[in-house]
């Protein structure tokens, strides 16, 4: 199963946590807030062309 | 099996959480962003409000106008805008509106041929939402009770979904991003903002709720 989006890219990483009022457990992970996009495919072609050429960068 | 099966297949699915009381969930959340809504000056484990929308980069223009009920309550992650205004006449699904401030964002960018859906499950942020909509003017933006993993949106409504420090509450991210393509017109964009991790999870802190909501 998948959803079918196309052209995910993480655009924005940031630490969006410290110095908030009360302490958190987000910096024990190492939390980072982000944004993101990404597209519903427009056809099945489109999404099977996406699968086809999937990656995943590190 | 063709290439792409096999791709698909080496694409590991996420694994249910074991151990996770998910309506207990829930209901921490809840009453989490409850009080975000009616005791927005309170202080949280997560910045809030005008101090905290500036951080994100949202702009000085986009809060002329915004109730104050919607801008202290706000409590993202992210800001979905700087992944591009959205353009006047879309239609607009906005997932864990809380108190509205993207959602009226998103309604004045679209314009009144345009329209927005914010949905949450927290009645006081609804209520509160839908205070801010009225003393605001806005009336193309509608609030309506709903999960982000069954949105209460028909099939392919939506130009864009936007939400803003959700995704990361709900347990089941795939039936969410399917609940997002399902609202989504073909060619229909994300612009969303959430929280990532950069260290593991062990297995009994995802079956904490404590962790997920502090």
């Amino acid at each position: 199963m998948a959803a079918g989006f196309v052209g995910f890219e993480i655009t924005w990483k940031a630490d969006a946590f410290s110095g908030a009022p009360q302490s958190s457990s987000a910096a024990e992970f190492g939390t980072l807030g982000i944004t993101f996009r990404a597209r519903k495919a427009t056809n099945e072609a489109e999404w099977q062309d996406a699968l086809a050429n999937l990656t995943c960068a590190t | 099996m063709s290439s792409t099966d096999a791709r698909l297949q080496r694409v590991p699915l996420p694994e249910p959480i074991a151990g996770l009381d998910r309506d207990g969930l829930r209901v921490a959340i809840q009453e989490e962003y409850a009080e975000v809504a009616t005791h927005p000056d309170k202080g949280f484990h997560f910045h809030t409000g005008r101090p905290l929308a500036r951080m994100l980069g949202y702009a000085d223009a986009w809060l002329t106008g915004i109730p104050e009920g919607a801008i202290e309550s706000f409590a993202g992650t992210g800001n979905p805008f700087s992944l591009g205004e959205l353009r006047p006449g879309e239609q607009v699904v906005d997932i864990g509106c809380g108190a509205g401030i993207d959602s009226l964002i998103a309604a004045r960018m679209v314009g009144d041929g345009g329209s927005v859906i914010g949905v949450d499950m927290t009645p006081a942020m609804l209520a509160k939402a839908r205070h801010n909509a009225t003393e605001a003017g806005i009336t193309h933006v509608e609030f309506r009770a709903g999960y982000g993993e069954a949105l209460p949106v028909p099939d392919g409504w939506s130009d864009v979904v936007i939400s803003n420090g959700v995704l990361n509450l709900m347990p089941d991210k795939l039936v969410a991003l399917t609940e997002m393509a399902r609202v989504l017109k073909p060619g229909g964009r994300l612009q969303i903002a959430d929280i990532m991790v950069q260290l593991p999870v062990p297995q009994d802190a995802k079956a904490d709720i404590s962790l997920w909501t502090g």
